[in-house]
């Protein structure tokens, strides 16, 4: 059966992960000299206690390819067909490092890895759609084909209350057109074409949940859905109940929001990913 | 990178601390290079300032680790030098001047403190003003001096270098943001001189440095000082061709057989270009000219000693280049948006929400046709979105869609709050027809209150009305009248429903005390906790206070 692998920007719940027999490899947050692998040694409770109280800002690293090539040899062990999705070579290094990883291996196997351009739930639908037919005992191509298809529909909104972290952090694309607002905004950024896009800048929490709600909603065909949060559970709760008349409720993802990519969009961010169908 | 944790220490400061401040200041300059680049309209737009500063700082830092000595005055020396050698561009050889002066103002010592520090800067300000023939105002000049100055009035209260560079860099940014007022060809093209800013940005690091704040820097970047006065629009004209030729930037550094005289070969070369600087002491001299003619500018140095590090560009070429990069940054968008607005906090709300030209008006002080349509001429896209802001320039703005050679849509915001939440509701994937109506409808979701003095005695339907008295205004409705504007806003907030309301933004006025409009915000916190209140300077005439209700 084809093996997945994918890094753990795709949040994907470590639950469903393991019912899906996916291999999630952790990237890595660093608070100055202290380094940590994200939900391995540093849960997300944790890191958005210290992205608030630590006066040092994280930044974050990709593993290195050696730690790839160890994850495939050691599925190579049980299979002959891996198929590693990450998050867009256009936000980090993990990609690259991935493909190198590839070209270390030990083992002999066949490895496809694949540039989501996509990340957190977005790269994670895709993902679990991927374990699911390979479940049903689709081969690597058969596999890797219905992932390219779903890339163009996999879409990502996130709202978040400040512009701080991005400020400080990075690679947000045209995102950059919502720093240096004098007014304090509600920034939602998507991921399009690997890169974070602004698509709008409502004043007002609720407003912007509202807006997220919205957005969510002018998808009619959806496969999949997840909510995405970071230390905000019962608004994700909420948020998830109000979609319920579109998408049913026990279907719907509630995950957290990566480390890696939290400590650009800070401890209150608040997404929507979904998979057209 | 030395760090320093200690903050708030005095003197002695040593030639290793010497070097520590400008080193810490040359990474903060590398990370605001490009930004500067783009700043760059004056003397030629070449869009390289800010990368010459740069190259110019990293020349002097690598003399000032080779120098023999770690002592102040041996640093100084060395960075001296080093800036003489590697300076590059106008700012970069003005830039040169300050080391020299501060080279000058250390010479003999081991330590400083920071009244040396100040008296060297003073030094290396005048020293850049002698070595040209025609100083310009509004520019790295100006910032030089006015830093210079406030570090030495600083002095005169401490001695302390941290709280002196305080004052210096506060300045400095003061300087930088008033250079348009000063420059015609900056107001034009809507930025501050890139100069300015870039010995702004060098001096905030040197500041860095003092705070100990090195470590946090890496998440950080310089921010592009804005202007002190409304600017019309950035940088249109210079995507037109220019027809006159700019010539050859011609640069090096001579060293004389016998002794120089810096003066002498000033007044020599003075009618062979533009942009003259001349630089240096007997033994090295630093030219900097625009020529079309750079081989008689070399052959002539060649007479009075070798040169070295001789380069000349052809700045029509670095002209284009400087066209294409703006090309390539300013437009975010293929539509563009001109607001009336006016009041410097205003003006600095609607940039930071990516307006694309502000026209300065509002109640009162309405612009023509004529102003608006140059506006939306001069924006590089061919859509343009006009957000009148006010009920009275509404219908001079519906006036520029047949009149313009562009498409043009009016969305009709009747007041300030309208005009920010259409600009906030501006979808960048969206096009020219669906903007406008978008925006308009955003436009509408918003409450405005308005507070004024009546200009003149009234009666309004049941409320009478004082000349002076202060009078408030919901959508451009009188509903309030009272002696006091921060009465009369608060009357009118409590009057409205905030069930369903975030967010509550008061922009005061020009004429308007801050902590009397806290006063208010506390009020409203207090009354409403579950709002969101910003407060903003708006520094809009006539209006003591406009409040927008979301």
């Amino acid at each position: 059966m084809v093996k997945l692998v994918t890094d753990s920007a795709s949040d994907i719940p470590a639950k469903v992960a393991k019912e899906l027999g996916i291999t999630i490899v952790p990237l890595y947050v660093r608070f100055g000299s202290e380094v940590y692998r994200v939900r391995v040694e540093l849960s997300t409770e944790e890191f958005y206690r210290k992205l608030t109280t630590s006066r040092t800002f994280p930044t974050t690293a990709s593993p290195g390819p050696g730690e790839f090539a160890e994850v495939y040899d050691k599925l190579a062990e049980e299979t002959e067909e891996i198929l590693s999705i990450h998050v867009s070579s256009k936000l980090t290094v993990v990609y690259e490092t991935a493909l190198r990883g590839k070209e270390q291996m030990k083992r002999k196997c066949r490895v496809e890895v694949i540039d989501s351009l996509s990340g957190v739930m977005g790269l994670g639908l895709i993902v679990i759609a991927a374990a699911e037919e390979a479940q049903k005992g689709a081969n690597l191509n058969q596999v890797a084909d219905m992932v390219r298809e779903a890339i163009p529909k996999a879409h990502v909104y996130m709202c978040f209350d400040t512009l701080e972290y991005l400020r400080r952090g990075g690679r947000i694309g045209r995102g950059q057109a919502l720093l240096g607002s004098a007014l304090r905004i509600n920034p939602i950024l998507d991921i399009k074409d690997g890169e974070a896009h602004p698509v709008g800048r409502p004043r007002g929490r609720a407003k912007a949940i509202e807006r997220l709600y919205g957005l969510a909603r002018s998808f009619t065909n959806i496969r999949d859905l997840a909510i995405e949060h970071a230390t905000t559970p019962d608004e994700a709760e909420a948020l998830a109940q109000r979609l319920d008349p579109i998408f049913p409720r026990e279907r719907i993802y509630i995950s957290t929001v990566d480390p890696v990519v939290g400590a650009h969009v800070g401890p209150h961010v608040i997404g929507v990913a979904l998979l057209e169908g | 990178m030395e760090t320093r944790e200690r903050v708030g220490r005095t003197a002695p400061w040593s030639g290793q601390e010497l070097r520590g401040m400008f080193t810490t200041a040359t990474s903060w300059l590398e990370k605001s290079a490009p930004d500067i680049d783009t700043l760059n309209v004056f003397p030629v737009p070449d869009g390289d300032c800010g990368t010459n500063m740069l190259l110019t700082m990293r020349s002097t830092m690598e003399e000032a680790y080779r120098a023999s000595d770690r002592n102040a005055s041996a640093v100084a020396q060395a960075m001296a030098r080093g800036a003489l050698m590697g300076a590059r561009g106008n700012s970069g050889v003005i830039l040169s001047q300050i080391f020299r002066g501060l080279a000058r103002g250390l010479e003999g010592r081991k330590s400083f403190s920071g009244n040396d520090f100040a008296t060297a800067l003073a030094e290396g300000a005048i020293l850049a003003y002698k070595a040209l023939t025609r100083p310009v105002e509004g520019t790295i000049l100006t910032v030089a001096r006015e830093a210079s100055f406030a570090a030495q009035s600083a002095c005169a209260q401490s001695d302390d270098l941290l709280s002196i560079m305080e004052a210096t860099v506060k300045a400095a940014r003061d300087s930088v943001a008033n250079t348009p007022a000063l420059l015609p060809v900056l107001r034009q093209a809507g930025v501050v001189d890139a100069g300015g800013q870039g010995l702004y940005v060098v001096l905030e690091g040197v500041l860095q440095y003092l705070k100990g704040e090195v470590g946090e820097m890496q998440y950080r970047r310089p921010q592009v000082v804005p202007s002190s006065m409304p600017l019309v629009s950035k940088l249109p004209q210079l995507a037109a061709e220019r027809e006159e030729p700019y010539g050859y930037c011609t640069e090096f550094v001579l060293e004389g057989r016998k002794r120089l005289n810096p003066d002498r070969i000033r007044k020599r070369l003075d009618n062979k270009g533009q942009c003259l600087i001349v630089v240096g002491d007997e033994s090295l001299v630093h030219i900097h000219i625009h020529t079309f003619d750079p081989g008689k500018i070399i052959q002539y140095a060649t007479s009075l000693g070798t040169v070295h590090q001789t380069k000349v560009q052809n700045m029509d070429d670095q002209h284009k280049d400087y066209i294409e990069m703006i090309k390539a940054q300013v437009p975010v968008a293929d539509i563009a948006t001109v607001a009336v607005v006016s009041g410097e906090g205003l003006t600095q709300v609607f940039r930071s929400l990516g307006v694309t030209a502000i026209v300065p008006g509002g109640q009162t002080m309405n612009p023509s046709t004529r102003e608006l349509l140059q506006a939306v001429e001069s924006v590089p896209q061919d859509k343009v979105i006009i957000l009148p802001n006010n009920k009275n320039i509404i219908l001079t703005a519906r006036q520029a869609p047949r009149l313009a050679s562009k498409k043009v849509k009016v969305v009709p915001t009747e007041t300030i709050p309208q005009g920010v939440t259409a600009l906030l509701s501006f979808n960048y994937d969206a096009d020219l027809e669906a903007n406008a109506s978008l925006m308009g409808e955003a436009s509408l979701a918003v409450k405005t209150v308005e507070v004024t003095r009546a200009v003149r005695s009234t009666k309004i339907g049941d409320l009478k009305i004082k000349r002076k008295q202060a009078i408030g205004f919901i959508d451009g409705e009188l509903t309030s009248v009272g002696d006091s504007p921060e009465e009369v806003l608060w009357e009118v907030l409590l009057s409205l429903d905030m069930e369903g309301s975030e967010v509550i933004t008061i922009y005061y006025g020009k004429n308007t005390r801050r902590s009397r409009a806290e006063e208010i915000v506390d009020r409203v916190r207090q009354q409403y906790p579950h709002l969101e209140v910003e407060l903003i300077c708006g520094g809009q005439p006539h209006y003591h206070y406009i409040a927008s209700v979301e």
